[in-house]
């Protein structure tokens, strides 16, 4: 039984050293997949100056660095083929069955999703980010998507709406079977975030109730909406003389928010806390009883979900998939308009200085909505359909990228079969009886044993 | 399964398997071209007319510059045209904008004194002008002015808008002001006389800083005035390159046909493509008051 679960491997350009939401998502994910008996591997690519060759991380992860030059925010460039002589030898030493790319900016993702094929490996891709359909960028990286994922196997997307966004981009229809009209493909799954609760225990003593404390925890960027935040923190000194504001975070709005601090003089009412590192969040956060978002996008809003956790009141705007995180009583909605948002926060301030919102219970509420372990149960489920079903031969994928367009099709079908030759050429090259494979003297349903049987021991 | 139990939302273990899309509720707040206004043809065709001027100044000019050139015209005849249309089109300014109380005219002395500081300075460099590019062969030279004018008519500001008072130029119509007069003042250096060039290069200054300004003050006038002009210069442009080439005239003709009356309809009918696609995942815009 246990011999059966795939081995997986996670392919993003976004992993450790880097912090964010994909790299954790990515972590977590793996760690909890590790526990529950699967081989986990990651491919990402390297940080110089050091960062180079194999590591491991601490649940039993191994994490390979490929020597590849970044371009920016730590995405590689899209090239399409370099990557295959390290994909084939990493996937063939490491017996993977399946691979689960992330993030759609993440080159090493896609190319990998191209190259999959060749060696029966299945491909599983989860998009995290929401991206609109007007600019030059977004047609450009949108057509990208597209075909990398006419082919996948499965994609998992993190909230509704951004099932509904990567849908559309991704343009993942096919045609169903009785009449000519166009539906979704059944193999998009939605599955959410979670986070790890205990990292987020609201704090032991009771907030003071004179004071109300409204953190504000973001990078101060124009996407995060930060102009509404400049707008609306000094209308609300003024409302509430007991209300102060929190704001963590560092990036380009940084001066707005220091000269509205000095123009209405609220040195002493809004504490600017510059970069905070994701360890020390948590006792920012308990130090407040509102939370604020004022993103103007946001696909899943992992921060309002850790505020929530640590028992903080939320107040947001309605943007993405933010809705969809949280029940209607834990959380405040405002249009990103400045006086809408000035209402949803006086109705928080009203609510929180009443006492209608109690902090431990939000945590045990949250701690039973989102939590890491069922997020991997729902992933092997995914994980299982695409074993199962039947894997596309080259000709239906020849055939199915010709679909892409009049332009984009011929081309992505030259790079497919390109990628074919070339991996012919590796095979003849580097041969693969001649390649190092991988002996896993580990155990893992032993060790789960004989844990088991020490705490049984324990007791 | 019944579907009317599910819930979009993220927070709650429903009883539907993770790839399960709500009939009704899956790309409801999708909307496709939101603030869709459709153009219709006439009114393309009326804006438009400023890119038509604009090219049939180009014509004329090319036309006047091979007249120069071969000797069919005299630079002292093109100096007084280019010296009364100054007058006529500062006249005809004023009356704008007196009929439209313009903001942002410069007042009467000053227009003056930097015409005349202009044609005396390029009374002066003529000479300079004249032996600038000598050494270059003229074939460089066409290629150049070739490049240089279709920057210009690229760049040109087209807009309809009024621009505000005292509003700074965007810098593509500055860019493309330049390379107009950088191209007239390279094919000013195959000219065979200073006075030439120097008609020439003012004739450019006219047609290519000075003209734009009264097109665009021109268009606040009624539709007739706009039409008429446009047709004028159309006619011009085609009348004075006719005795030097038949077959330039037609391509001239053709290209200005193209572009009043087949672009707009090309757009008209390309309009039926458009599929804007806006929902929930767009950046929000925030409202400030």
């Amino acid at each position: 039984m246990k011999d059966e679960l795939p081995a997986i491997a996670m392919i993003s350009d976004f992993f450790h050293p880097n912090v964010g939401g994909v790299e954790n998502h990515i972590f977590m994910l793996s760690a909890n997949l590790i526990r529950r008996g699967h081989k986990v591997i990651v491919i990402t690519h390297s940080h110089s100056p050091d960062r180079v060759g194999v590591r491991w991380l601490l649940p039993g992860l191994k994490v390979y660095y490929i020597p590849f030059p970044t371009i920016a925010s730590s995405a590689t460039l899209p090239n399409y083929f370099t990557f295959l002589p390290y994909f084939r030898v990493i996937i063939a030493r490491e017996h993977i069955h399946l691979i689960h790319a992330h993030a759609s900016l993440s080159s090493l993702g896609q190319e990998a999703i191209l190259h999959a094929h060749h060696l029966g490996v299945r491909t599983v891709f989860t998009d995290h980010s929401l991206f609109g359909f007007e600019d030059a960028a977004s047609i450009l990286t949108n057509k990208l998507l597209a075909a990398a994922l006419k082919n996948v196997d499965a994609v998992i997307c993190v909230s509704h709406t951004g099932r509904e966004n990567t849908v559309l981009r991704g343009q993942l229809f096919e045609k169903s079977e009785d009449s000519s009209a166009l539906v979704v493909r059944p193999n998009v799954y939605v599955i959410p975030n979670a986070l790890v609760a205990e990292q987020f225990t609201p704090s032991t003593e009771p907030v003071s109730s004179e004071t109300i404390y409204i953190v504000v925890l973001s990078r101060l960027a124009y996407r995060k909406g930060i102009d509404l935040l400049v707008a609306t923190a000094p209308r609300i000194c003024a409302a509430f003389p007991n209300v102060k504001f929190i704001v963590g975070g560092d990036g380009p709005k940084l001066n707005d928010l220091l000269q509205v601090r000095e123009r209405h003089l609220l040195q002493d009412r809004m504490e600017l806390l510059g970069p905070v590192r994701h360890r020390d969040v948590r006792d920012v956060l308990v130090r407040g009883s509102i939370f604020l978002n004022t993103s103007l996008t946001e696909s899943f809003g992992i921060a309002i979900l850790e505020a929530a956790c640590a028992g903080l009141y939320v107040v947001s705007t309605r943007v993405g998939g933010v809705p969809e995180i949280l029940p209607q009583d834990m959380i405040s909605f405002a249009r990103p308009e400045e006086d809408d948002l000035f209402r949803a926060l006086s109705e928080a301030v009203a609510i929180v200085s009443k006492g209608q919102h109690d902090p431990v219970e939000a945590h045990q509420r949250v701690k039973n909505f989102y939590n890491w372990a069922d997020v991997a149960e729902r992933t092997e489920v995914v994980y299982d359909a695409v074993i199962k079903s039947e894997q596309k031969d080259l000709w239906t994928r020849m055939q199915r990228t010709m679909e892409l367009g009049p332009f984009a099709g011929p081309i992505y079908t030259i790079i497919l079969v390109v990628d074919c030759l070339f991996f012919l050429f590796l095979e003849w090259l580097m041969p693969r009886h001649d390649l190092d494979f991988v002996q896993m003297h580990w155990e893992h349903h032993n060790f789960v044993q004989l844990t088991k049987d020490a705490k049984i021991k324990d007791r | 399964m019944s579907s009317t139990g599910w819930k979009k939302v993220l927070w709650e273990r429903q009883p539907f398997p993770d790839n399960y899309i709500h009939p009704h509720s899956f790309l409801s707040s999708l909307r496709r071209n939101p603030n869709f206004k459709p153009y219709t043809y006439w009114p393309l065709v009326l804006l438009s007319c400023p890119i038509t001027q604009h090219l049939a100044t180009i014509f004329t000019f090319l036309a006047v510059f091979v007249r120069l050139k071969e000797r069919w015209l005299d630079a002292r005849v093109l100096l007084w045209v280019s010296i009364a249309s100054f007058f006529g089109g500062y006249a005809l300014c004023e009356i704008l904008s007196y009929s439209n109380t313009v903001n942002g005219v410069p007042s009467r002395s000053k227009t003056i004194k930097s015409s005349l500081l202009v044609f005396l300075a390029l009374m002066g460099l003529s000479p300079v002008l004249r032996t600038l590019t000598a050494a270059t062969s003229s074939d460089s030279i066409w290629a150049l002015s070739a490049c240089l004018f279709l920057l210009n008519a690229l760049l040109a500001d087209y807009s309809t808008l009024k621009p505000a008072p005292h509003s700074q130029e965007r810098l593509t119509s500055v860019l493309s002001m330049n390379a107009a007069i950088s191209s007239s003042v390279v094919l000013a250096s195959r000219l065979p006389d200073d006075l030439a060039v120097f008609s020439l290069v003012l004739f450019a200054v006219q047609l290519f800083a000075l003209f734009p300004i009264m097109r665009h003050r021109l268009q606040v006038a009624p539709q007739v005035v706009q039409i008429l002009f446009t047709l004028t210069l159309c006619v011009v442009s085609f009348v004075l390159t006719v005795p030097l080439s038949i077959s330039v005239a037609s391509i001239y003709a053709g290209i200005l046909i193209a572009v009043t009356f087949v672009a707009p309809g090309v757009l008209v009918w390309a309009q039926k493509y458009k599929n804007e696609i806006r929902g929930p995942w767009d950046v929000a815009v925030p409202r400030l008051n």
